[in-house]
């Protein structure tokens, strides 16, 4: 059906207002940390920069820890998507194929987990965490993160586990391939932009938490980026630029995941799966 | 031979001692201190770490390590963290989370030390006031913040404004200076701390400064508080209209880009000579103006102290060292200057010493920080004005009751009256919990 020119107008304008109401914010960010700081602090922001420096990312690269809160980041977020996607394809095949009692229920329950605000664990998660000498460490983020992580990441898992046909595993099981080899070997690869989501949620979900890496991170060598950040800034006195630097290099590796990983959103669940 | 041998004994005798002393000294293993403080920024955590590590060159039986949090967690984290048994030695502290520490048995009194330190140094009476209370001092003063008036001298001579002195003063300047696209003043009216502070150096111009009885009951709802309110709303209807989501940075931001005429603050001179390239001759800053039926300026200010959170002696001993060697005019100067033109002294020898006057920004805006220093000695802080401390202070303080007062009239349309009631049965149901 061919659309008249109102409407092309009307769905144009629609998606335009859209993509400004998600890229302007970035787009302020980013041109800001390129701007001299008398720019920055202007009551009316340039949209388009009129000075040039890159004396932000400098003071953010050598006059503060951001690398190695970076580089903490990176190891947390990266821990915690293995992790996440190592324990949430089992579980969810599990809750998709396996026959067991209160598999239902069990299913349900698991989303429990997010009826609790983090803040209400936090401290019970300190002093077992203190318990077992883990405070201070990486290891407790990666484990908390998983914690919250792994329950919707089932979820979204089983949910793409169950879009493929069935014929697919009953061929393999005529083959006589085990549970182990039609999981790795058979359903893995029809469910790569499942993994991928996973494994998506995982990262950002690590990459941006704050309460637990706050609290459960003592040394400034250990912070991750959203706590290392918040103390850069400041309180009584805010370095814009320092500030708008940080949060551009923040989003760059979630923008390379987004690049090596995003293709698969777009490529087919099942193409060819069935002839 | 009797006489080699008696040689002999007491050669080896002393080698002996000796030994034992060399033992008992430099192999002696060292008290290891562990500060938390807040000062995260990268140049203060830098500043702090010279200073270590020069205080533990010079002392090697003792070993300061920093460890620095945040404002936003510690409130949670330090309580768990002494829960855990793995909380610090030394902990930096605002008067209010003193009262939340104390509670759960974290703090030692520092009597003796803060005596030595007054005889020594001469705390200035409104830093030490805060901590002292239940008959005992339960911090060091370290630094002290005032909040003042800022304002630029060339802004006010071309609109043909005085410095403001007195509240009808300051409304007519305020309203001289809203002109072409300018505010003349930038007030917070956020439901936030920075707000509770502005709201409450206007207060203490008003003579209402105390929200407690001696008894513990509230005494927020009187008449020269309900005009500190009626003030500031008129005040505030001549800032910007995102001051309903403004917190420190937004106001600096504000008077650094010549938006705002006025504004309240700590301290305007780090952004005003990095950010706004401002001349240091035009930064003026004043004593927040009084009431006209008041004589003298007062403000809020917050003095930071450290907490000493060990019951280890031999911990308690070797921080005692620690406290006493930072407060020394040589070493102090450098320690409020890692924040130049925002940390004040709370020591009379400290605010002269030459280490922090010899500060390159001190020295720049040399006249401005005098009025800052002047300024913070008539400071208070709401909750520890009457020499009595009550616990309901931190949950007041934390929910920001005093800036949620002023948004029942700026966002609301209350009038102050029915606003500061409102407050005073808010404050009240708080302490009775």
């Amino acid at each position: 059906m061919k659309r008249s020119f109102g409407q092309s107008l009307s769905l144009y304008g629609g998606l335009l207002l859209i993509a400004l109401l998600i890229v302007l914010p970035f787009w302020w960010v980013i041109s800001g940390s390129i701007k001299l700081p008398r720019e920055i602090i202007q009551r009316v922001p340039t949209m388009i920069p009129e000075s040039f420096t890159l004396q932000h990312f400098e003071k953010l690269l050598q006059a503060s820890d951001f690398p190695v809160y970076l580089i903490n980041s990176i190891i947390v977020a990266s821990f915690s998507m293995a992790f996440t996607v190592l324990l949430a394809l089992p579980a969810a095949y599990a809750f998709f194929r396996m026959e067991f009692p209160g598999r239902n229920a069990l299913y349900r329950t698991i989303l429990l987990a997010y009826a609790f605000p983090g803040v209400v664990v936090l401290i019970p998660l300190y002093g077992l965490f203190a318990k077992v000498g883990l405070i201070d460490s990486p290891v407790a983020l990666v484990i908390v993160n998983v914690a919250f992580a792994l329950p919707f990441s089932i979820w979204m898992m089983r949910s793409f586990l169950a879009t493929i046909p069935r014929e697919i595993e009953e061929a393999a099981v005529v083959d006589g391939a085990p549970t182990t080899t039609i999981l790795v070997r058979i359903l893995m690869p029809l469910i790569a932009p499942g993994i991928a989501s996973v494994a998506i949620f995982a990262f950002i979900s690590s990459w941006t938490e704050y309460l637990f890496a706050s609290v459960l991170i003592v040394s400034d060598a250990r912070r991750t980026i959203p706590v290392g950040f918040a103390g850069i800034i400041g309180q009584y006195q805010i370095d814009w630029g320092l500030l708008l630097a940080g949060a551009t290099a923040a989003i760059i590796p979630v923008v390379i995941l987004f690049a090596l990983v995003g293709r698969w959103f777009v490529s087919g669940l099942t193409d060819g799966a069935v002839k | 031979m009797g006489d080699y041998m008696m040689k002999l004994t007491k050669f080896l005798t002393l080698a002996g001692f000796a030994a034992t002393l060399m033992t008992g000294t430099a192999y002696a293993a060292p008290v290891d201190l562990t500060l938390w403080h807040m000062e995260q920024p990268p140049h203060r955590v830098q500043r702090m770490k010279e200073l270590l590590d020069e205080f533990n060159a010079a002392h090697p039986d003792i070993q300061v390590k920093q460890e620095p949090q945040s404002w936003g967690e510690v409130y949670a984290k330090a309580p768990a963290a002494f829960a855990a048994g793995n909380g610090p030695d030394l902990l930096f502290t605002i008067p209010d989370f003193t009262t939340v520490l104390k509670g759960i048995d974290a703090v030692v009194p520092v009597d003796d030390l803060v005596k030595d330190l007054d005889a020594k140094h001469g705390f200035i009476p409104a830093t030490l006031a805060p901590y002292q209370y239940d008959d005992h001092v339960w911090a060091v003063p370290a630094y002290n913040m005032a909040i003042s008036l800022w304002y630029r001298n060339s802004v006010l001579k071309a609109a043909g404004v005085e410095v403001p002195k007195t509240w009808s003063e300051w409304q007519a300047a305020a309203e001289k200076l809203s002109t072409d696209g300018k505010y003349g003043i930038g007030l917070p009216a956020n439901k936030q701390l920075y707000t509770d502070q502005t709201v409450y150096s206007v207060m203490v111009n008003s003579g209402a400064a105390d929200i407690y009885k001696d008894d513990g009951s509230i005494d927020f709802d009187k008449p020269a508080t309900v005009n500190a309110y009626d003030f500031y709303s008129k005040l505030a209807k001549l800032s910007p209209a995102d001051n309903g989501s403004w917190t420190w940075g937004e106001a600096e931001a504000c008077f650094a880009s010549n938006t705002c005429g006025m504004i309240l603050q700590f301290g305007v001179i780090n952004t005003y000579d990095t950010q706004a390239e401002g001349d240091a001759a035009d930064l003026g800053v004043a004593p927040v103006p009084h009431a006209d039926d008041q004589s003298e300026s007062a403000t809020i200010s917050y003095s930071n102290a450290i907490m000493l959170t060990t019951k280890d002696e031999a911990k308690q001993a070797a921080a005692k060292v620690f406290l006493a060697w930072l407060l020394e005019p040589a070493n102090y100067g450098r320690f409020l200057t890692m924040e130049p033109g925002l940390f004040l002294p709370v020591t009379d020898d400290g605010a002269k010493a030459d280490s922090f006057w010899n500060d390159k920004t001190v020295t720049k805006y040399k006249s401005q920080v005098e009025t800052m220093v002047a300024n913070s000695h008539a400071g208070k802080l709401f909750g520890f004005t009457t020499g009595k401390v009550f616990p309901s202070i931190g949950a007041i303080s934390a929910q920001n009751v005093i800036a949620e007062t002023l948004q029942h009239i700026v966002v609301d349309g209350q009038t102050a009256a029915d606003a500061v009631k409102g407050g005073q049965a808010r404050m009240s149901e708080i302490a009775k919990k």
